[in-house]
C-alpha cells in the first residue's frame, strides 16, 4: 500500500474553490513535486496535509492510518518552510532537538540523530550559532536538518529554495536530492520552478487553476504530455493545430507525422524544439527569422505557413543565419493533447 | 581636520538638545530636587539628613504603607498581564474573543460591592480594568509579530499547543510583554487616584500618603517617600528581569 494516499481531498474558501477534490498516492521513498504556477493550491494542499487547514472534504491516509482529523503534532509529518521558520531564540542545536524533546526520543538516540544530521546537513560548524548568524543558505539547511532529525513518515517542503541566490539554489537542489537518497524519506516538494522540478523528482504532479492536471515521471511529462498545460508548462514547446486521422497527423506546412492515437479531426501536438530538423534548403518551406546563441545549442525562430516555430540545435553545428530558408522536419515523438485537463479526473 | 570632526558632534548637539533638554528639565531637575530634597537640601534651612528616611523606615504605619503599595502595583499588572496574554489569544480565535469582551465591560457594575475591602480587591479590579486595554493592545501586537510558520513550525515538530505556546510563543512575544509591564506598573504604583477612591482607609499605599504629607507642606518627606517608592518600583523590575530572563530558556535549554 502506498505511503501517503489522498482520496478526494479538496478545499473551498467560502466561494472561492482552492483546491478541487485531489486524489494522489506516493509511494514510500518516493520523492514527488507539485509544479504549479502562483496560486493554483500547492500551499493549500501542503497546509492540509500538515493539520494547519482542515479540508473541506476527503480523506488522508499515512501509513496506514487516516490523520485528515488529527492535529499537526500528531501526524508524523516534517515540514520544512519556504520562509526557513527557524525558531530566532534557539541556536542551531536548540533549534534541531526541540522536536526531539516534543517527542520524548531519549537523550542517546537524540545525540545521534543530531549528530547525523548536522553532518549530512553540513552544519557541525553552527551548532551554537543564533538562526540570525547564518546565511541565507545555511538557515535553509538547519531548517532541513530539523526535519529530517525527526524521521518522519513524510516530509513536506514548499517552495524550499526560492528565497536563495540562482548559484545556491542549484547546490542545494543537488544537496537535497543526495539527502532525499541517504534518508530514504518519502518527500512531497512543492515549487513553481519547472526546471527544479525536472530535476529532483522521481514523479511530478501537475496542477493549474486548484486542480492536479497530470501526475507522471519527468521524462514522460516532457516527452509524451497529455495537456496543453502540460507541455507548455514543462520547457518549451511549440502547440500546433492538427488534422488527425489514421493514427497520423497533418501539420498546417503539410508534413505528415506518425501518431500513437485514434483520434480522428482537428486536435493540438506539441513539438519540442529539440524534436525539429533544420536543414539549409533553398526550396524549403521555413525561412529563419530570429537566432540566439546559447552556447551549448542555438535558437532559431522558423517562419512556417504562418506559424513561428521555436526549434533548436546543437551549438557545435554551424549557425544558420537569418533568412536563410529551411526544410523542417519532425524527428521525436508527437503527442496529441487534451485541450483542457480532464476536471477531478487527471489520471 | 579637527574641525571637521567636531562641527557634527556640535550639530548633533545641538540637535538633541529640544529633545534630551525637555527630558532634563522636566524629569531630571525635579528628580534631582526630589534626591536632595529627601536629604534636607531644599527648603529654607537646608542641612543634610537622613531622618526623613529614618522616619519611613522606622514608622510601622509607613512600612505598611509600603508593602500596600507593592501589593496595588503588582497584583493588578500581574493580573492584567494574564488576563491580557489570555485575551489577546481569543482574539486571535475571535468568536471567543469576542465573549470575554462582552464579559469584560461590565466588570466596573459589579466594582461598588469590593469597594475600601480590606484586601484591595476594589483597587484591583479597578486598576486591571483601567490597565487591560493597554495592555491587550501592546501584547495582541507582541503575538502578531510572531510568523504563522514559526508557530506551525513548533507545531509539525511534535508540540501541542500548549507547549507550543510556552516554549516559542511566549519567548518571542516577552519584549513587548516586557514594554507593557514596564509602563503599567510603574503607573499602578505610583496610582494615586483608584486607592484613594475605593481602597480601604487603612494600610494606605505611601502615593496617598504623600498626598497627604504634601498638604500638610512636608515637602522632605514627600520627597523621600517619593525617592523609596521610585526605588521599590526599580527594585520589582530588576526581579521582573531576572525571572523573564529564564523564560523560553528554562528546562534543559540553559547553557
Ligand atoms: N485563507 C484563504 N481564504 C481565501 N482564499 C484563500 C485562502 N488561502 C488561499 N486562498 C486562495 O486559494 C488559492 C490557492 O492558494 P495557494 O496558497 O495554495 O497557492 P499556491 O499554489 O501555493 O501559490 P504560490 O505559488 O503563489 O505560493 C489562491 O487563489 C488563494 O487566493
Ligand atoms: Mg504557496
Amino acid at each position: 500500500m502506498a505511503e501517503l494516499q489522498l482520496h478526494s481531498v479538496g478545499k473551498r474558501f467560502g466561494d472561492t474553490v482552492a483546491l478541487r477534490p485531489t486524489s494522489l498516492e506516493v509511494e514510500k521513498g518516493e520523492f514527488v513535486t507539485v509544479l504549479g504556477p502562483s496560486g493554483c493550491g500547492k500551499s493549500t494542499l501542503l497546509r492540509i496535509l500538515m493539520g494547519i487547514t482542515e479540508a473541506s472534504s476527503g480523506e488522508i491516509v499515512l501509513n496506514g492510518r487516516r490523520i485528515e482529523a488529527l492535529p499537526p503534532d500528531k501526524r508524523d509529518i516534517a515540514m520544512v518552510f519556504q520562509s526557513y521558520a527557524l525558531f530566532p531564540h534557539m541556536s542551531v542545536r536548540k533549534n534541531l532537538a526541540f522536536g526531539l524533546e516534543m517527542r520524548k526520543v531519549p537523550k542517546d538516540e537524540q545525540r545521534r540523530r543530531l549528530d547525523h544530521a548536522l553532518q549530512i546537513c553540513n552544519l557541525a560548524a553552527y551548532v551554537d550559532r543564533m538562526p540570525r548568524q547564518l546565511s541565507g543558505g545555511q538557515q535553509q539547511r538547519v531548517a532541513l536538518a530539523r526535519a529530517i532529525v525527526m524521521q518522519p513518515s513524510l516530509m513536506l517542503l514548499d517552495e524550499p529554495l526560492s528565497n536563495l541566490d540562482a548559484k545556491l539554489r542549484d547546490s542545494l537542489r543537488h544537496d537535497l536530492v543526495a539527502l532525499h537518497r541517504q534518508t530514504g524519506s518519502t518527500s512531497l516538494y512543492v515549487t513553481h520552478d519547472q526546471a527544479e522540478a525536472m530535476a529532483m523528482s522521481d514523479r511530478i504532479v501537475v496542477m493549474n487553476g486548484g486542480e492536479v492536471v497530470e501526475i507522471g515521471t519527468p521524462v514522460s511529462l516532457y516527452r509524451n504530455p497529455r495537456h496543453v498545460f502540460t507541455a507548455s508548462f514543462l520547457g518549451q514547446t511549440n502547440l500546433m493545430p492538427v488534422e488527425a486521422g489514421n493514427r497520423q497527423a497533418r501539420l498546417p506546412w503539410g508534413d505528415v507525422v506518425p501518431l500513437e492515437s485514434n483520434h480522428r479531426g482537428a486536435a493540438v501536438v506539441s513539438l519540442r524544439p529539440e524534436n525539429l530538423a533544420l536543414t539549409p534548403d533553398a526550396a524549403g518551406h521555413g525561412e529563419i527569422t530570429a537566432v540566439s546563441f546559447m552556447g551549448a545549442q542555438a535558437n532559431y525562430v522558423v517562419r512556417i505557413a504562418d506559424f513561428n516555430l521555436k526549434a533548436s540545435r546543437s551549438g557545435g553545428e554551424a549557425l544558420l543565419e537569418i533568412g536563410a530558408r529551411v526544410a523542417v522536419s519532425v524527428t521525436g515523438p508527437v503527442s496529441l493533447l487534451a485541450e483542457t485537463p480532464a476536471l477531478g479526473r487527471a489520471a | 581636520m579637527i574641525g571637521l570632526h567636531r562641527r557634527p558632534r556640535l550639530e548633533l548637539m545641538l540637535l538633541l538638545l529640544p529633545g534630551a533638554g525637555f527630558l532634563a528639565a522636566l524629569f531630571g531637575f525635579p528628580l534631582l530636587t526630589a534626591l536632595l530634597g529627601s536629604f534636607g537640601l531644599v527648603g529654607d534651612d537646608p542641612a543634610l539628613t537622613l531622618k526623613f528616611y529614618a522616619r519611613i523606615f522606622t514608622s510601622t504605619v509607613l512600612l505598611r504603607s509600603l508593602a500596600t503599595s507593592l501589593y496595588y502595583g503588582v497584583v493588578p499588572v500581574a493580573v492584567t498581564v494574564v488576563l491580557a496574554i489570555v485575551l489577546a489569544l481569543a482574539l486571535r480565535r475571535h468568536f471567543a474573543g469576542r465573549k470575554l469582551f462582552n464579559g469584560l465591560y461590565k466588570i466596573p457594575l459589579k466594582l461598588p460591592k469590593m469597594v475600601r475591602d480590606p484586601w484591595g480587591i476594589g483597587v484591583i479590579a479597578a486598576t486591571t480594568w483601567k490597565q487591560l486595554p493597554f495592555m491587550t493592545l501592546v501584547i495582541t501586537g507582541a503575538f502578531a509579530a510572531i510568523p504563522e510558520d514559526i508557530r506551525h513550525a513548533a507545531r509539525t515538530l511534535g508540540a501541542g499547543p500548549i507547549r507550543a505556546f510556552l516554549r516559542i510563543e511566549l519567548p518571542l512575544a516577552l519584549p513587548g510583554i516586557t514594554a507593557a509591564v514596564l509602563l503599567t506598573f510603574i503607573g499602578s504604583m505610583g496610582s494615586f487616584a483608584i486607592p484613594d477612591l475605593v481602597g480601604a482607609p487603612n494600610p494606605l499605599p505611601l502615593s496617598v500618603r504623600m498626598v497627604r504629607a504634601f498638604a500638610e507642606g512636608d515637602m522632605s518627606q514627600v520627597f523621600a517617600i517619593g525617592m523609596v517608592l521610585s526605588a521599590f518600583a526599580f527594585a520589582v523590575l530588576i526581579g521582573y528581569y531576572a525571572l523573564t530572563s529564564r523564560v523560553g530558556t528554562a528546562k534543559g535549554d540553559s547553557r
